[in-house]
């Protein structure tokens, strides 16, 4: 996940843009990024640019600490991370 | 409408069925069967006729806050805003989230997968501290509730029952608030400060008068200690950690503790006054006549009068039924604690029950006080709390939109 946010730092991204990308199901998907917005890993806001009649959606990159967890487990794959996030689908 | 046929169905056959293998008495010589039978349907009729009246507001108010926005969903789309509304506050973005990103699926098996899902996620959010947080209180509690029963039994007699009721109940409580991360809000510290005082005096209460007269326990048997720490853990969890939906407006909670106030004073100042042999018959009429309206009136202007005050000052249903709720659960504990103590300090004087009969033994004084205070004030005085909080709805403001909501809580 967070290697995945790290790809394009400064991009954006939607929950299910992420699931599809990550073959992740929500229902394991939102409590990573839960997890990681806690420890301040993860920034949030809000796109409220969407077509009428439809609720703005949630959008999200990593921050500062994020890209550095990143810059770390991609360094050092063979290394478990010290953030413990589960992948298996939901 | 279906609910107010159901409603009135059932009330025909509650009555043919007791009219039929119960057969209420009469005397022979002044009344009829027929006529009999008419008045208990005329009483029958009035509370039922209250109740289906409130019932049909409170869905008349869901429909139009939230039923229309519910029947335009999908039914994955209701399973996930049924899901994301179980969130605490501070959750609920991540349930805004899901729901917006819901509306982005097609087709209708992604859409029940991404709902089931995600509604899986939304009721599993981590809690707080962690699981070993969670399993430890509820260790805790369960030890509690365990110890409780022979240790209380043991101290007082017959209220080992109660114990681990209300000990159980709470401890639910304290253990769903720590899974679902939800935090303690006294929305308004004096109410909430007075309801906790209320249960507290109601349980002080029970322990002194069992421990005067021990023979009581048979009016507190497993049913009602149940149905006693029900009401009693039900009023703390509202003034302690009333959900949102309850209402959040903090003058209600004034209103309803304030007439709830008002209504035990006046109890205690004709319980007093109609034992006082310095008031003259004439005088004593005259209060017990004052005591009868009190008492039948009284649990109807505790409910209606701050319902409809909070109603019309903050112009909502919800908050007028937010007064009428905190008048309940300040007046019941509050009135159940006063019966008894009244009724211990009568008996000792005159050997008569607080307000029927005489000669009885002391402790029916007990289940007196639980069928009154905590049955009857609620099933007649309820309805009145929907009605009073009902008698403005045009006026209401229009609710913010989630989007709107959504929108102004933008996080950098």
């Amino acid at each position: 996940m967070v290697l995945a946010l790290a790809e394009k730092p400064t991009a954006w991204r939607y929950g299910y843009q992420l699931c599809q990308q990550l073959g992740l199901k929500p229902g394991s998907l939102y409590p990573i990024l839960v997890r990681l917005a806690d420890r301040g890993l993860l920034e949030t806001t809000w796109d409220t640019d969407v077509p009428a009649g439809r609720p703005p959606r949630h959008l999200y990159r990593l921050t500062g600490s994020g890209g550095a967890l990143a810059t770390e487990l991609a360094a050092a794959p063979a290394r478990r991370p010290h953030l413990k996030v589960r992948s298996q689908g939901a | 409408m279906v609910t107010a046929g159901a409603v009135v169905a059932a009330w025909a056959v509650l009555y043919v069925v007791v009219v039929t293998t119960a057969p209420l008495s009469y005397d022979p010589a002044t009344e009829s069967a027929a006529k009999v039978n008419r008045e208990f349907a005329l009483l029958l009729a009035v509370p039922t006729a209250l109740w289906v009246a409130a019932a049909l507001m409170l869905v008349d108010h869901w429909w139009f806050r939230t039923g229309i926005r519910m029947f335009a969903m999908d039914p994955p789309g209701r399973l996930l805003a049924a899901a994301v509304a179980t969130l605490p506050d501070h959750r609920r973005e991540w349930g805004m989230a899901m729901n917006a990103e819901l509306a982005e699926v097609r087709g209708r098996s992604p859409r029940w997968q991404f709902a089931l899902s995600s509604a899986r996620a939304a009721l599993r959010l981590p809690p707080l501290g962690g699981w070993p947080v969670l399993a430890l209180t509820t260790g805790v509690v369960a030890a509690a509730v365990a110890a409780a029963g022979p240790a209380v039994d043991a101290a007082v007699p017959g209220l080992g029952a109660f114990a681990v009721s209300f000990l159980g109940l709470v401890g639910a409580m304290v253990v769903l608030a720590v899974a679902r991360l939800r935090r303690v809000r006294l929305p308004a510290p004096a109410p909430t400060l007075l309801v906790t005082g209320g249960v507290a005096a109601a349980i002080t209460m029970t322990v002194i008068f069992l421990l005067r007269d021990p023979a009581a326990a048979r009016y507190l048997p497993p049913a009602n200690a149940l149905f006693l720490a029900a009401v009693l853990a039900g009023c703390l969890w509202i003034a302690v950690a009333a959900p949102r939906s309850l209402g959040t407006n903090r003058l209600a909670p004034h209103l309803g503790v304030a007439a709830a106030v008002v209504f035990v004073v006046g109890q205690l100042v004709l319980i007093r006054a109609s034992s006082d042999p310095r008031i003259e018959p004439a005088g004593q009429q005259l209060v017990q006549g004052l005591a009868a309206l009190w008492f039948w009136f009284g649990p109807v202007a505790v409910f209606f009068v701050p319902a409809l005050v909070a109603g019309s000052v903050g112009r909502s249903f919800r908050t007028g039924l937010q007064a009428g709720i905190w008048a309940g659960i300040a007046s019941l504990p509050l009135t159940y604690a006063l019966w008894l103590h009244e009724a211990l300090r009568l008996y000792a004087i005159n050997g008569g029950l607080l307000w029927f009969g005489d000669g009885a033994p002391e402790g029916e004084n007990l289940g007196a006080a639980l069928f009154w205070s905590l049955r009857f004030i609620p099933l007649l005085g309820l309805p009145f709390a929907v009605i009073g909080a009902a008698i403005r709805p045009h006026t209401a403001r229009p609710p913010v939109a989630p989007t709107q909501h959504a929108a102004a809580t933008i996080k950098p």
